[in-house]
């Protein structure tokens, strides 16, 4: 009995699969908004260029995830660069941190896509807006994490560094910044979260090639299948995403585990 | 001289921990401190270091008075698991005060494994500090420590976290590091029978200070042979009556 | 051998507000043993750079920046905000966008801690759902806009679908967490008392888990806005997010800037106000155990 139990939760998802499939074969939803898996099958294989046909559509997913991806790394990349530095500079001063941390506090509730209508209107629609704004909203998960951490080095650490006579710079690049590094390594696992949905977004809004621009412009032309081939692509990209980040974030963080 | 209390105080939260008390540190000695709990061991030691300056009196190195901490003076705390730096391996460690002594790289190498031979660690040089068991760790501070160079070794209750049989063999392994590079030692404990098998001179503190019954209880030397041995010293009887004279200054009077 | 515990110095634990010791300039502890400033001086402190980054701002629109169609003074910021409260648009917007993220995070949260609680009590049935549940995960909600677009059109249906759905799987991993950490001898006393499923998850269940739940409440509050305002942005013409994309496009930037502001007036606002409360009940059921 125990032998098969690693079978059940792929059963459980073939299962949910198979609902699906009696559902829209059934008509229990339109067809409308819910293709069959099939269709959804067919949808993403042709838009990934996968089996031949397809028209002139074929392999338009390939890059218009690409062109996703490649926004959400850049964003994510300048926004974890920006958020360590700044977030360093912060940190390393307690002056600093007294006089900026309630404004900080202030603009992390802050919606990320917010301040997206301001962005257009100082970059109008275009990519760079997109990548600003993905910067802009992925960066505070990064400082804030890179604050705290610079701020949580024990008090016996910092006596040693006393006692070492460690220059400023060296305190925070040897002990702050590594002191930081679980919470700016977590920090960054949401920043890449947050990069991806607004992304997402933006493309939405400011009709950038991309997933985002494609499963709408699917939406409002009612072909369903091909709205749920771009969710399911989307799906995977945060998937593969957080799953290489952690992967990454076990292999810096060694040291943590004897 | 190398170190000197001159009329040190200290006071804390309004109360006077430390009345002034004054005594010397000679070169190459290993001097104990002792007292029960509040006598201001600790904040005396963290006085001489620099960590905090004192209400009252002066601490001189060398003539000069100690505003702050210095590289001359190495300081070992009794929280080993926090003076270390998890994210680094033992070598990394120890290296730490190379770095910070602007030792040229090439020449860090030799110094790392000279150190961590002299406290027998060299085969754990690329373990992390999550890897070792508690004496070790306390051995890497002292390693650490030890590659400062200092003038100066400050150590508070180094040993008072660890179980007895590793406090013994590591009583043992500091008695042989300082005799063999000369090094001066201020060592604080609670513990009388370590204080007076390590040092070259007892220093007993009393808590609750008052003009009649001053901080400075007794300052006794240990007049017993060096190497000493846990088993042989011990059982000298010089020893114990040291250790007789000195019981009633834990908070027995 | 039992030591006696060790004298632990003033000087090495870390305490925030202790009035100054004296001597203590150049220690490692004076960065957080300054004294604790009093509440005027704080808040002067912490409104100090946001004032002047205004006032430069004020100043900036006012010469150069005049016929910025992105930046607007902030005094007329403050106006367009008061108009828009005085003619009603802003309540109307605010109770929008809050009310879809309520009610979003009343359907999408309320089940997921259900699941979460389901999951955390039933090992097996944690095993079972894992790999639905890793799939299912990690689509982000907003590419759920489009789908919520064409099943419900526009409205409060379509948004609430939105944020219920990115509500969901944040609350239950937590009720989870927060259910498997519930003591297990606990667990056992019920059974021992023979306890039916419904008088162990009302009994013991849930007044274990309820400090962290408060704990996901907090984290759901802020997703259910998030998500609401920007289901607002890209496609829903009704709420704080819509007026202020409405503004953008009609180059009203006073206008733009008065809502962005409000947007994260009421972020904070309900940030804090969730801490308020789960600080609250934290204190409450320590005091109980």
């Amino acid at each position: 009995m125990k032998r098969w139990a690693w079978l059940e939760s792929p059963a459980l998802l073939l299962a949910l699969i198979a609902l699906w499939w009696v559902a829209t074969h059934g008509q229990w939803v339109s067809r409308v908004f819910v293709p069959t898996p099939e269709a959804t099958w067919e949808s993403l294989a042709q838009g990934l260029g996968l089996v031949p046909g397809g028209g002139d559509g074929a392999g338009a997913l390939v890059d218009f995830s690409a062109a996703t991806t490649g926004r959400m790394l850049a964003g994510w990349l300048l926004a974890s660069a920006l958020g360590v530095a700044l977030g360093a500079l912060i940190g390393a001063s307690e002056t600093a941190r007294a006089w900026l941390q309630p404004s900080l506090e202030f603009i992390r509730p802050l919606p990320a896509s917010a301040v997206m209508p301001l962005a257009i209107s100082i970059f109008g629609l275009s990519g760079g807006m997109v990548l600003a704004v993905v910067a802009f909203g992925a960066m505070w998960p990064v400082l804030l994490a890179t604050v705290h951490g610079l701020a949580s080095v024990h008090p016996r650490l910092r006596e040693v560094a006393q006692a070492l006579q460690l220059s400023r710079g060296e305190i925070v690049w040897k002990i702050g910044l590594p002191n930081a590094l679980p919470d700016i390594l977590a920090g960054m696992r949401l920043s890449m979260t947050v990069s991806l949905i607004v992304s997402v977004v933006g493309e939405m809004i400011a009709s950038q090639p991309g997933l985002g621009q494609a499963i709408l412009l699917a939406a409002r032309a009612f072909r369903a299948s091909e709205l749920f081939a771009g969710i399911a692509l989307l799906g995977m990209i945060g998937f593969v995403s957080n799953a290489a980040l952690a992967a990454l974030e076990r292999r810096l963080l060694r040291w943590q585990r004897p | 001289m190398l170190l000197e209390f001159d009329r040190v105080g200290i006071h804390l939260g309004g109360r006077e921990i430390l009345s002034p008390t004054s005594f010397a540190v000679g070169q190459g000695e290993f001097v104990c401190v002792i007292g029960p709990s509040g006598c201001g061991k600790t904040t005396l030691l963290r006085a001489a270091t620099g960590f905090v300056a004192p209400s009252g009196g002066q601490v001189r190195r060398l003539g000069q008075v100690v505003q702050g901490p210095s590289r001359d003076v190495a300081f070992v705390f009794q929280d080993y698991g926090r003076a270390l730096l998890p994210w680094r391996s033992v070598a990394q460690n120890v290296s730490l005060a190379l770095e910070a002594a602007r030792v040229p790289a090439a020449q860090r190498p030799a110094r790392i494994e000279q150190v961590l031979h002299t406290v027998g660690l060299l085969p754990h040089a690329d373990k992390y500090p999550a890897q070792l068991s508690g004496g070790m760790q306390q051995r890497v501070q002292i390693a650490r420590c030890l590659a400062q160079q200092p003038q100066l070794l400050m150590m508070d209750e180094p040993f008072g976290a660890l179980d007895a049989m590793t406090r013994e063999s590591l009583q043992d392994e500091l008695a042989r590091l300082v005799r063999e590079q000369g090094l001066t030692v201020m060592f604080v404990t609670h513990d009388l029978e370590e204080a007076i098998y390590l040092g070259d001179r007892v220093i007993a503190l009393r808590t609750g200070p008052s003009a009649q019954r001053p901080s400075l209880a007794a300052m006794i030397d240990v007049p017993l042979p060096r190497p000493r041995n846990q088993l042989a010293t011990k059982e000298d009887p010089e020893f114990l009556r040291l250790r007789r004279e000195l019981y009633c200054y834990l908070g027995h009077d | 051998m039992i030591s006696p515990p060790p004298e632990r110095p003033a000087a090495a634990a870390p305490s925030r507000g202790r009035r100054q010791r004296p001597g203590e300039a150049g220690s490692a502890a004076s960065g957080w043993e300054r004294g604790r400033l009093g509440p005027a001086r704080r808040l002067s402190r912490a409104l100090a750079v946001p004032l002047l980054l205004l006032v430069i701002l004020e100043a900036y629109t006012r010469t150069a920046g005049r016929d910025s169609d992105a930046l607007a003074p902030p005094t007329q910021v403050l106006q367009a905000l008061w108009r828009a409260l005085a003619d009603g648009s802003l309540l109307v917007g605010t109770g929008f966008t809050l009310g879809s993220a309520a009610l979003g995070l009343l359907l999408g949260g309320g089940l997921g801690v259900l699941l979460g609680i389901a999951l955390g009590l039933s090992a097996r049935a944690a095993r079972i759902g894992f790999l639905s549940i890793e799939v299912l995960r990690p689509m982000p909600s907003v590419a759920l806009i489009p789908l919520a677009m064409l099943v419900y059109g526009f409205g409060l249906r379509m948004e609430l679908a939105v944020v219920a759905f990115a509500t969901f799987w944040p609350l239950l991993v937590l009720a989870q967490a927060a259910t498997r950490q519930v003591e297990p001898q606990l667990l056992e006393v019920a059974r021992a008392l023979g306890l039916s499923p419904l008088q162990r998850i009302c009994k013991i269940v849930l007044p274990a888990i309820v400090p962290r739940l408060f704990i996901a409440l907090r984290l759901g509050v802020a997703i259910a806005l998030v998500v609401a305002v920007t289901v607002e942005i890209a496609a829903n013409p009704h709420g704080m997010g819509y007026a202020m994309s409405l503004a953008q496009q009609s180059l009203d930037p006073a206008g733009m800037l008065a809502w962005l502001l409000w947007i994260g007036v009421i972020g904070y606002g309900l940030n804090a106000g969730s801490m308020r409360l789960q600080r609250a009940v934290a204190r409450r059921m320590e005091g109980q155990r």
